[in-house]
């Protein structure tokens, strides 16, 4: 059973590493929880026998703790190696096929605004779609994301892509995220912003090429009647 | 069965019963008052949200960043047609409009049925507190235009329903400013359901210059909002 839908090259990476850790740190609950309440069982107490006193200086009864933590290490050292491993792909790589595309996601009380490239590609020209709440992007293409806010800490959330990015005033921080699947998922805050903070979701909406050229095109048609009122209006 | 426990199972049936009766006539009957106060109340309450902003006694905040307007004593009418747009995103889902985006969500939270007309209805009663004038103008170019804006918002700025025009008179001149700015760069009023705004935003086009604004935004603080009262004989 899926519970979050897994839609980003990275996701299943980022969910293995979560695994792996869960894994475990889980089974040295289990076993120290196990053994702690064995013992309390064990050596309760019992009318006529006094409790030992164990200072820790000997290496024969400190084996127990020595040998237990040098096996916790070992694990720490495969939690670092499988969390490096995704961090470098995920925060620390831009990819750089011919490709890639960029989109600008702002973080603002209390709404998220995106602006796509138009046809042409390339962000910052004439063809520039903006859009509030719904960012539109297509299936299978890597797009490098640059993360704005305009007032307070934000924090570009989506489960999907199992991406989380903060916000930050005077910066542009930049990502990457590739979908595997078309579809329409959630876009949260993560950082408390205000009053407002839990009523901006945003919807991200993958499409295939041919959704997404189909959505320019009426994006387009949307700015020239627009145009062409704002014409009327002042003429 | 003997008598006796019959009787006693009947008299345990009845008080349950009655018990039972009591109970939902004072879980079910409405507070003194009757609907109107219940009504107020929820006004009252949902105000505490627009509140955060718009101030406890819906005076408004100029100061960038929350940038409010007074809402204090505008009419419900006005006021439920302007949440109505902000939830159905007639207004303040523009990507420029930044007070417009902050406000628009806190429309959204108003889900329930009777909410916005409840907290409309408050916000209307709020005694009105007239606002200090910022922006400097020649008042009286101003009101060489100001005919065009009368014929909605009346000769006095009263507002009126019928034409869709608010009161004028009552708001912070800072905001009306930003307002007619929000509708000459077509961020406001643009809306193909925003039916009313864009009536407005050929209005705001007229006023071509800066000068023309602050004149015009000048004027409108003359303005007494009611008829001035005849000289006494």
């Amino acid at each position: 059973m899926e519970y979050l839908p897994v839609v980003s090259t990275y996701a299943q990476s980022i969910d293995d590493a979560i695994l792996l850790i869960a894994v475990l740190v889980g089974f040295w609950t289990v076993l120290t929880f196990t053994l702690f309440f064995w013992l309390i069982f064990r050596y309760r107490a019992r009318p006529g026998q006094r409790a030992g006193y164990v200072t820790g200086e000997e290496r024969q009864p400190k084996r127990f703790i020595t040998i237990a933590h040098m096996l916790v290490l070992v694990c720490d050292v495969f939690i670092v190696i499988a969390a490096i491993r995704v961090w470098v792909d995920v925060k620390q790589t831009l990819p750089t096929a011919p490709e890639t595309q960029t989109v600008r996601v702002i973080g603002q009380q209390w709404a998220w605004s995106f602006v796509h490239p138009g046809p042409d590609g390339v962000l910052d020209t004439a063809d520039d779609i903006k859009s509030v709440d719904e960012l539109h992007i297509e299936v299978g293409r890597p797009y490098i994301y640059e993360l704005v806010s305009r007032d307070v800490l934000h924090d570009f959330s989506v489960p999907a892509f199992r991406l989380k990015q903060d916000a930050i005033p005077g910066r542009i921080i930049q990502g990457w995220f590739e979908a595997t699947d078309t579809g329409s998922f959630d876009i949260q805050c993560a950082e408390m912003c205000g009053i407002g903070h839990g009523l901006m979701p945003g919807r991200l909406v993958i499409e295939t090429p041919e959704q997404h050229a189909a959505w320019m095109a009426r994006q387009g048609q949307a700015a020239g009647r627009a145009l062409l009122a704002s014409g009327r209006a002042s003429g | 069965m003997s008598n006796t426990v019959v009787n006693h199972l009947r008299t345990g049936l009845t008080a349950g019963l009655t018990g039972c009766a009591a109970l939902l006539l004072v879980t079910f009957t409405p507070p003194p008052g009757g609907a109107a106060a219940q009504s107020l109340a929820q006004g009252r309450e949902l105000f505490q949200l627009c509140a955060q902003c718009h101030g406890d006694a819906g005076e408004g905040d100029p100061a960038p960043g929350v940038a409010a307007p007074a809402i204090a004593g505008l009419p419900a009418w006005y006021l439920t047609r302007q949440l109505e747009n902000f939830k159905s995103g007639a207004r303040g889902r523009h990507f420029d409009d930044l007070e417009g985006l902050r406000m628009r969500p806190m429309a959204l939270s108003l889900n329930h049925a009777g909410d916005i007309e409840a907290v409309a209805a408050y916000t209307a009663a709020l005694p009105v507190r007239l606002p200090e004038p910022s922006v400097e103008g020649d008042a009286t170019a101003g009101g060489q235009l100001y005919p065009l804006c009368a014929s909605c918002h009346g000769v006095h700025g009263e507002g009126s329903e019928p034409q869709g025009g608010p009161p004028l008179h009552i708001q912070g001149d800072w905001y009306l400013r930003a307002q007619l700015v929000k509708y000459k760069e077509g961020v406001r009023g643009v809306h193909p359901q925003d039916t009313w705004g864009l009536m407005m935003r050929p209005m705001a086009l007229v006023l071509t210059s800066e000068k023309s604004l602050d004149d015009m935004i000048a004027y409108i603080m003359t303005l007494p909002g009611e008829p001035a009262a005849a000289p006494a004989k």
